[in-house]
């Protein structure tokens, strides 16, 4: 059992964190497997949505959401945040869109930075499992079309007609119960 | 002309004779694979149902109804009253319980030893069903006894509610007949007919006593393939002095002549772990009411944190118990210690060890 | 890398004008390309100012072991929960005091074998590990030129007394570059006096720079970049300096998920110190009031 590192504080990501980091294979051990990521984070931040292999957006997903919650904790005036971002980020009018676009617009979020979806893949293929990993509050269209507050499908009519049973039978069980104690009552008194 | 025909005929098909029928057939049959006649498939593909949000409300809204039901339900305990239940005898064999192992840390011994225990919390199991052994066919058996045979009874025992809407209907069909929702676990213990539960009793951690014996069965972690070292603890082969390519392999696997083939049960690479594994004879060393956690002595408990064990009185002989335990189970009662001490124990609330001069 | 637009051509055309006014606003918020980084660290901050954080994630130097191990495998609320409340019990009995690596203690406990029954031992602590109730620290002393170092459990209830004689911080989380130290540096006197820090004064650092003795050592002490050893390049050979400039793992302070999963993240931290603020504030206040009626009292020392 180890002891959790005090030197520094970090904010909670509101993704789903591994117990281990993947390992990315390179020829440069680690050092190439940051590398790579750099790319792809870079990436992120300046298209804003895009389209890899599902091993490399999980991980990169990560270490954007860092990023991004970094630059929100400490702000552009804190020297390591600084140092960070122009590690990270490979193209260095991308800092100045990271701490005056991207930090205003997730200031006050409470869910993930990023979103991930899984992407179509040719059928009957041995296909490499895609992603499209974007940042929310992009000005691109959104890629779901589905309408999930649609009543008028048959499960919501359903629902809704069994919704308004249930309340009916609560409520006369209540009306009941009112009624029950003051019949009880009235003998006593 | 017919009848000559015929006549040949009948005389051909006299001569031919049956000297012995030789039926070739596969001397081993597998056993049939029979689930257990209470098993309903329970995973579900889960799909996204376009539900308002409105109606997804609604339908959490009816599940803690009956969530709340449920826990306001009486436990039938209480209406049996104490003289009808039957004694405990050594022979009887009681229900267990379904834990998950949280983790492990020190406790201290009144003589200052430090001690390991593992934690095992007891979430909320209720018995779901019991099968007199007259009914009772278990699947596993070969040839199956005879109906009556059995000396056991079988108890369905779940543990941890889940949501209804993750599990199949039929799954659920087995619980709401109790008037329960859903569990995450279901196991089945063999218990004698006298140590039956009427279903719907909730089962706690006083189930069992401080300083009884558990036998428990788990699954151990799962390392996947592995090497003869790690699998088997062979010691390899040196890292130098002239040693090429052979530091971690098993080396010679068995002898020439008659015997030159691998001999069954000669230990291999191979996969390791993830297996049910029974630890027998660990004692319980404290035990807490209010969260349903038992403290018992060692780290041996197979699985990682996190993992489902399931909790037996102890077979061995010599640790069996002596006098009778909570038996059929232990009641629900509110006036309860919080925490059950074994008598080895240190308590932290205490004043520090201090040794007399003699 | 590659935009990903599956629409239809008018959607594309509506999305194509939104972009071009949303690059608009962007453009606007931009500054001149020519401004570098540099020029943004110098301004005085205007509108970001550094979030307001929780007083009691100060907590985490005193008392390092109420956090858990941030390893998912081995993290369970419950456990966790349990484990404090018998770390306070054992603190209601015995006085743990605030204590860093470097500062001098004198640990009394209870030895079976010992003269007297108990056993003192003076030492500065070297090391502090383990999380909960399995914290551990290290005490070292040269005694007759022989060097001791004695490990104890923070929670062992043989534990009589823990002393601190002089509170003080060093310059690294770890000493065990003393075991290759000249032996003047840690030692330390058996019947050493307290020495009282005055009241609501910060922990002092001491910055004191070790000598190492000539090599072999126990440790490659040149790659482990230390403060607080002042001749490591007396003892070098090139051939030392060219593999620890090859060791040097430069990249690992950006890898921002390896700080992650060291951590346990702050709201994780605030939902620990609000279980345990309150008890542990009660127990400081209370050891103020008996070490203010100690000073009258001269406390006896005894000797194992």
């Amino acid at each position: 059992m180890n002891q959790a590192d005090i030197t520094k504080l970090v904010s909670k990501l509101r993704i789903k964190v591994p117990p281990t980091h993947r390992r990315l294979r390179n020829p440069l051990g680690p050092e190439g497997r940051l590398n790579k990521l750099r790319k792809t984070v870079t990436g992120l931040i300046k298209y804003e949505r895009i389209e890899l292999n599902y091993n490399r957006a999980d991980e990169a997903r990560q270490y954007a959401e860092r990023l991004i919650s970094e630059a929100i904790s400490h702000g552009d005036c804190h020297k390591p945040t600084m140092e960070i971002a122009d590690f990270w980020l490979l193209e260095k009018e991308l800092v100045h869109k990271l701490f005056k676009v991207l930090v205003p617009r997730f200031e006050n979020s409470s869910s993930a930075f990023t979103k991930m979806y899984k992407a179509p893949k040719p059928a009957y293929a041995r296909a490499i499992e895609k992603t499209i990993l974007e940042l929310k509050g992009n000005p691109y269209p959104s890629l779901t079309t589905r309408q999930p507050n649609n009543k008028l499908l048959l499960q919501n009519v359903l629902l809704d007609a069994a919704k308004y049973d249930y309340r009916q039978t609560k409520y006369a069980e209540i009306a009941e119960k009112m009624s029950t104690p003051e019949e009880t009552k009235n003998p006593d008194s | 002309m017919a009848s000559s025909n015929l006549k040949l005929l009948c005389t051909l098909l006299s001569r031919i004779r049956v000297e012995n029928v030789t039926i070739k057939r596969n001397l081993y049959q597998p056993p049939k694979y029979r689930p257990p006649h209470w098993y309903m498939p329970k995973e579900r593909v889960l799909t996204d149902d376009m539900v308002t949000q409105d109606n997804r409300d609604f339908i959490d809204e009816v599940r803690q109804d009956k969530l709340n039901l449920q826990t306001a339900m009486e436990s039938p305990l209480s209406k049996i009253e104490p003289q009808e239940t039957v004694q405990w005898n050594p022979t009887t064999r009681r229900v267990g319980l379904i834990a998950r192992k949280i983790g492990n840390y020190p406790l201290w011994t009144k003589s200052g030893k430090k001690v390991q225990t593992t934690l095992l919390q007891v979430v909320d199991n209720h018995v779901i069903k019991y099968i007199p052994p007259e009914e009772y066919t278990p699947a596993k058996d070969y040839k199956p006894k005879k109906v009556g045979k059995y000396r056991l009874g079988c108890m369905l025992v779940g543990s941890e509610t889940i949501d209804p809407t993750t599990v199949t209907k039929d799954y659920c069909g087995i619980f709401s007949s109790v008037g329960m929702l859903p569990k995450r676990h279901l196991c089945r213990f063999h218990v004698s007919p006298n140590a039956q539960l009427p279903t719907g009793t909730p089962l706690f951690a006083t189930h069992f006593r401080v300083g009884d014996y558990l036998d428990i069965r788990a699954k151990t972690i799962d390392r996947g393939f592995q090497g003869v070292m790690k699998r088997w603890g062979f010691k390899g082969m040196p890292a130098s002095h002239g040693v090429t390519k052979t530091h971690r392999r098993p080396g010679n696997i068995g002898a020439g002549g008659e015997k030159a083939r691998v001999w069954p049960g000669t230990k291999m690479p191979g996969h390791m772990g993830n297996r049910w594994r029974i630890l027998r004879g660990v004692k319980i060393l404290r035990i807490n009411t209010k969260h349903n956690v038992l403290w018992t002595l060692g780290v041996g408990i197979p699985g990682e944190t996190g993992a489902m064990c399931y909790l037996f009185d102890t077979v061995l002989p010599l640790k069996k118990l002596q006098t009778p335990p909570p038996f059929p189970t232990h009641p629900p009662a509110e006036d309860l210690p919080l925490e059950y001490y074994d008598e080895s124990i240190h308590l932290f609330e205490q004043p520090s060890i201090t040794f007399e001069e003699t | 890398m590659s935009l990903v637009m599956r629409k239809s051509p008018i959607e594309y055309f509506n999305a194509a004008k939104w972009i071009i006014r949303r690059e608009c606003r962007y453009l606007s918020n931009l500054p001149e390309v020519a401004e570098n980084s540099e020029v943004v660290e110098d301004k005085p901050p205007k509108g970001r100012k550094p979030r307001f954080l929780n007083p009691t994630l100060q907590y985490r130097h005193v008392y390092p072991e109420f956090l858990p191990d941030p390893n998912p495998k081995f993290r369970n609320s419950l456990r966790e929960k349990l484990e404090r409340a018998d770390m306070l019990k054992r603190r209601s009995q015995v006085d743990i005091p605030e204590f860093y690596v470097g500062t001098i203690l004198a640990v009394t406990i209870a030895d079976p074998h010992a003269q007297g029954k108990t056993n003192k031992f003076v030492g500065i602590c070297i090391e502090r590990k383990g999380c909960g109730l399995r914290a551990e620290f290290t005490l070292r002393n040269v005694i007759d030129h022989q060097g001791i170092e004695v490990r104890y459990e923070l929670y062992d209830p043989t534990i009589q007394n823990i002393q601190v004689l002089r509170l003080e911080k060093r310059l690294d989380d770890k000493l065990f570059y003393l075991r290759d130290a000249l032996p003047e540096y840690c030692t330390f006197p058996i019947d050493m006096d307290p020495e009282i820090l005055p009241e609501g004064s910060p922990v002092p650092v001491n910055t004191v720079q070790v000598k190492l003795k000539p090599r072999p050592w126990l440790e490659r002490w040149e790659r482990q970049e230390l403060k607080g050893v002042s001749n490591i390049e007396e003892h070098l050979k090139e051939k030392d300096r060219v593999r620890r400039e090859l060791r040097k793992t430069p990249w690992e302070k950006f890898d921002l998920m390896k700080d992650y999963r060291k951590t346990i993240p702050i709201e994780d931290q605030t939902e620990i110190w609000g279980e345990v603020y309150n008890q542990l504030q009660q127990m400081r206040v209370s050891r103020k009031k008996m070490s203010k009626q100690r000073t009258f009292t001269a406390p006896k020392t005894q000797l194992g």
